[in-house]
């Protein structure tokens, strides 16, 4: 069974739930940005958590499928077609053989994910299928997805038991009447509220710079990838000028450049860093974070009750 | 020794800071409670990465931090207690000569560094394969291995403008610091030479050339060597 990439869109890549164990040796843990989107698009599917899916970035990706496939769309960024017709993210399809799934511009959220019923032939590379061009490990070659690039979804070991009450109809797709249940997506009118504690250098900052980071809006830059999302707003100071030891950095952590930028590390992000870490946003709202696209506003919300 | 600083920088992973600075000693230390979490790790335990003065540690999400807080002091300690009696766990370290050819078609900033420094550019790569270094630790990219420590007569700053492509194998230098580029990536350093020898290699086991605590002597080549190595 496979797909064929007909165009990959602003952004496409294989990612699953990263790259563990290889750390010391600088590769970074990278997978899905938004890990809640993909593990619900592999429970759709009765897939592992585990399994690789397709992350898209916004708009763009069509696909052409080959064969009759179950698949799930989840997450946002876009929004999906098969065929032209409008189809329902967070609910298991299946769709015949020459269908195309076309992802159109949309306001809400920015990460599409898209998992396939018994999961993609992928090689792991050092324990993962994830891409990290970078270092040209997992995915396809080591790369994003290009134009022509053809999947193979796994041979079915097991028919889906959800699978059975779907009814394909005269537009070649038939989705599940049940969905799963997910977070609202952020929209570009929005102010994102994220949960943060002080991060280890929080008392290196001024006490102005504090109360910035604590009460004003920032902005999520165009710059902004899977390594990092950089902040644009006000700048931060230290007290005083400090040149730090560098030390073991993780996603969800917000470094502050020499110029006064607060940089939020995301999913490829390096395992060594040296800027000061003004704080760090908890895990939890990583997703809603990774859901975020450039132009979106965000406030930081300080939770002084550090767990250590 | 001072206490350890012990912090979370993620609900899933504890650094414990031994200094704030940078000397052999502590980052022989670092690696002594790295080799002990490896050999003996506790439930939950995913992976630790060691940096200059401190070790991160990542775990499962089901184990209690606090419970690994204590985990890690009790290995901290010990430690400790058997760098003093010498009875520290072995690390396995490596010594490598690595060949690099210091022609200025490679060594991008080798004219620079040389009137930077007050040098002559045959001084720079005197000084440059006269020392022994060992490896810190390993980041910024899969396989980059931070080494020091660079005589201070070869002091440089970061360039200002990073440049968007170092080629692969650049063996380059900044502040006291000296390192190779494993693959073409921006970066700011100031390049000396070029190495044949591949840094990182997804296929090999482990994928990173030089592990923490290795040391390395660079050895200069000829344009001619360089493309025989190959």
């Amino acid at each position: 069974m496979s797909i064929t990439i007909i165009k990959p869109g602003v952004s496409c890549s294989i990612q699953d739930l990263g790259r563990w164990g290889y750390q010391q040796f600088g590769v970074p843990i990278g997978g899905a940005m938004d890990r809640d989107a993909a593990k619900t698009a592999n429970r759709l599917c009765e897939n592992d958590d585990e399994e690789a899916v397709l992350e898209c970035a916004l708009h763009g990706l069509e696909l052409k499928f080959n064969e009759t496939v179950c698949f799930a769309l989840t997450g946002g960024g876009a929004r999906a077609t098969i065929n032209g017709i409008d189809v329902s993210y967070n609910r298991l399809i299946k769709v015949i053989e020459g269908s195309i799934l076309k992802l159109h511009p949309d306001a809400f959220g920015c990460r599409t994910y898209i998992a396939f019923a018994s999961g993609l032939t992928i090689k792991k590379e050092l324990g993962s299928a994830s891409t990290y061009v970078a270092s040209a490990l997992g995915g396809m070659h080591g790369r994003n997805i290009i134009v022509g690039d053809e999947l193979i979804v796994n041979k079915k070991i097991k028919e889906p038991n959800v699978e059975k009450d779907i009814v394909i109809d005269e537009n070649g797709f038939g989705i599940s009447k049940w969905k799963a249940q997910v977070n609202l997506l952020p929209n570009v009118n929005d102010v994102v509220e994220l949960s943060c504690v002080p991060g280890p250098e929080w008392e290196l900052f001024d006490e102005a710079s504090q109360a910035i980071f604590s009460n004003q809006i920032f902005t999520v830059g165009a710059q902004s990838n899977r390594m990092g999302y950089r902040m644009e707003g006000a700048t931060l100071s230290l007290k005083e000028k400090t040149e730090l030891v560098s030390t073991a950095v993780t996603r969800g952590i917000i470094q502050v450049t020499n110029q006064g930028h607060p940089i939020i590390l995301m999913a490829d992000a390096q395992t060594i860093g040296g800027y000061p870490r003004i704080a760090r946003v908890c895990s939890k709202d990583i997703s809603l974070l990774a859901q975020c696209k450039p132009g979106m506003k965000v406030k930081f919300k300080i939770n002084p009750h550090r767990s250590l | 020794m001072q206490a350890p600083r012990i912090y979370a920088i993620h609900d899933r992973a504890l650094t414990i800071e031994f200094s704030t600075s940078i000397s052999e000693e502590i980052n022989l230390l670092v690696l002594q409670l790295h080799a002990s979490l490896e050999t003996n790790p506790f439930d939950g335990f995913i992976e630790s990465v060691p940096a200059y003065s401190s070790l991160t540690v990542y775990f499962k999400e089901d184990v209690s931090i606090t419970k690994v807080e204590t985990t890690l002091l009790e290995h901290y300690t010990q430690c400790i207690a058997s760098s003093s009696t010498n009875i520290a766990i072995a690390i396995q370290s490596a010594k490598h000569i690595i060949p690099v050819c210091y022609d200025i078609e490679f060594g991008l900033d080798l004219e620079e560094v040389a009137t930077t420094c007050k040098l002559s550019i045959q001084e720079v790569i005197a000084i440059h394969t006269s020392i022994e270094f060992r490896v810190y630790m390993i980041g910024f990219v899969p396989g980059f291995a931070y080494m020091g420590t660079l005589p201070v007569a070869l002091e440089t700053k970061r360039k200002n403008n990073p440049r968007l492509a170092v080629p692969e194998g650049s063996v380059a230098i900044a502040g006291l610091q000296t390192g190779i580029y494993p693959a073409t990536i921006p970066g700011g350093w100031n390049i000396l030479g070029k190495t044949p020898v591949k840094m990182f290699d997804k296929t090999k086991e482990p994928c990173s050339f030089l592990q923490v605590g290795d040391t390395v002597q660079f050895k200069s080549i000829t344009k001619k060597e360089f493309e025989e190595h190959k």
